[in-house]
């Protein structure tokens, strides 16, 4: 399952079943971050980042 | 002596002898940055050489590769791209199976296609299969709400054919300008249900992949289906075929893909910085060169922070804020690291990589 989860303020982690498999910038040309905000219009949240990074 | 007279013939849209004639980036299938020549059982969005990706509606119907079972390329060239069916698929109306190309917009922007001006181009590539029959793909638009269905005849199993088909520019859809976004985006097609089918020979409002009546390789088990020398090129006759030095074929496919590992067990990354927390090191990774967008990063295997006197698990990676040629990438999870100290960013093992995606 495809999962998400914040890295920084411009970046997200994208996860499939909870193991990290890329990391994705904020840039609305970078393709992975394209389905990023697809996923996010279907209502679905990311995982917070964790606790001191930044 | 003075150059008084050009012959006008060579100034014609069909005589395209110097610059950039094939839009297609690695049409002789040369550069596999991601697999080095091993074959893989292909994901959906996912490459077997570089530029092409292959896209499915179920996972796990084909081995794909880089010379794959390793045929004789045909004439001309020494690599193709290769797909085995690995579990063959009754096709159903949404379903489907397919090899793309999708040209930057700043590659095709030329063509002026959706206007009056709209270009004749011509696509050319060399087909080899276990099957006979007509095949299809397509040419599509980036919005895929535009489209224009061929088709092509192999007429005879397990032998190369040269295919070439003439389309007239669209003077109607909506193309995107020179930007870095999909301006064209070339289909062959492996097997496309009846939702993503249309009329072969016609440009149509609609997202559609291949021709009706289109072969199907999923539909087949064991079936083989291999394509080299893919060529896109403005006029209305296929020349020969644009070869490029490897090193600027190289290049353009660094656009959209880098990679660095896997050539030694200790290969640096383009990466330094300093320890910012026990857990954490920054710093700046340069890319060879410049991306389309900003990149997606993929780890592979375990990478060290090094100080010379010791290597630290890196732990995983991730990036900052990114631009076209840099990003700031820094660690999660490391260990060892002291505040302040500066580091260079090796790998683990042969097996380690660390990839950057700006693919469309």
């Amino acid at each position: 399952m495809i999962t998400y989860k914040l890295f920084s303020s411009t970046s997200v982690f994208k996860l499939v079943d909870n193991s990290v498999v890329m990391c994705i910038p904020f840039d609305p040309a970078n393709t992975d971050y394209q389905f990023y905000l697809k996923w996010l219009e279907e209502g679905n949240e990311p995982l917070p980042a964790d606790e001191g990074t930044q | 002596m003075a150059l008084t007279q050009v012959d006008q013939g060579l100034l014609g849209t069909n005589a395209q002898y110097t610059g950039f004639k094939n839009r297609i980036i690695n049409g002789a299938m040369v550069i596999d940055q991601r697999n080095a020549g091993a074959s893989i059982t292909i994901a959906d969005s996912s490459f077997a050489v570089d530029r092409f990706i292959y896209v499915a509606s179920q996972a796990s119907k084909f081995t794909a590769g880089q010379n794959l079972n390793s045929i004789t390329a045909p004439a001309g060239f020494t690599n193709y791209l290769g797909f085995q069916t690995l579990s063959s698929v009754s096709i159903g109306a949404g379903d489907y199976f397919v090899v793309s190309q999708k040209i930057e917009g700043f590659n095709s922007a030329d063509l002026n296609w959706g206007t009056a001006n709209a270009q004749t181009v011509t696509l050319s590539f060399r087909v080899y299969s276990s099957l006979t029959g007509t095949f299809g793909g397509s040419l599509r638009n980036s919005a895929a709400n535009y489209s224009y269905p061929f088709s092509y005849s192999i007429p005879v199993a397990n032998t190369w054919t040269t295919i070439s088909i003439t389309i007239a520019g669209p003077t109607s859809g909506t193309w995107i300008a020179a930007t870095n976004g999909v301006g064209v985006s070339v289909n062959f097609s492996l097997g496309v249900g009846s939702t993503y089918n249309g009329t072969a020979g016609a440009w149509a409002s609609a997202n559609n992949l291949s021709a009706t009546g289109a072969t199907s390789v999923v539909g087949t088990g064991s079936a083989t289906f291999y394509i080299t020398g893919v060529q896109l090129e403005k006029g209305s006759t296929a020349t020969s075929f644009d070869y490029r030095p490897y090193g600027t074929e190289l290049q353009l496919c660094q656009r959209y893909f880098q990679t660095w590992g896997g050539t030694t067990g200790n290969e640096y990354a383009p990466w330094s910085g300093l320890g910012y927390n026990s857990t954490t090191a920054e710093g700046c990774f340069t890319f060879i060169c410049p991306m389309r967008s900003a990149p997606s990063l993929t780890q592979v295997g375990n990478w060290v922070f090094n100080d010379v006197a010791s290597d630290n698990a890196a732990g995983t990676l991730g990036i900052g804020t990114t631009g076209l040629q840099t990003t700031q990438m820094r660690s999660s999870g490391a260990t060892g690291i002291t505040q302040y100290r500066p580091y260079t960013l090796r790998a683990s093992s042969t097996a380690s990589r660390i990839q950057l995606s700006a693919e469309l």
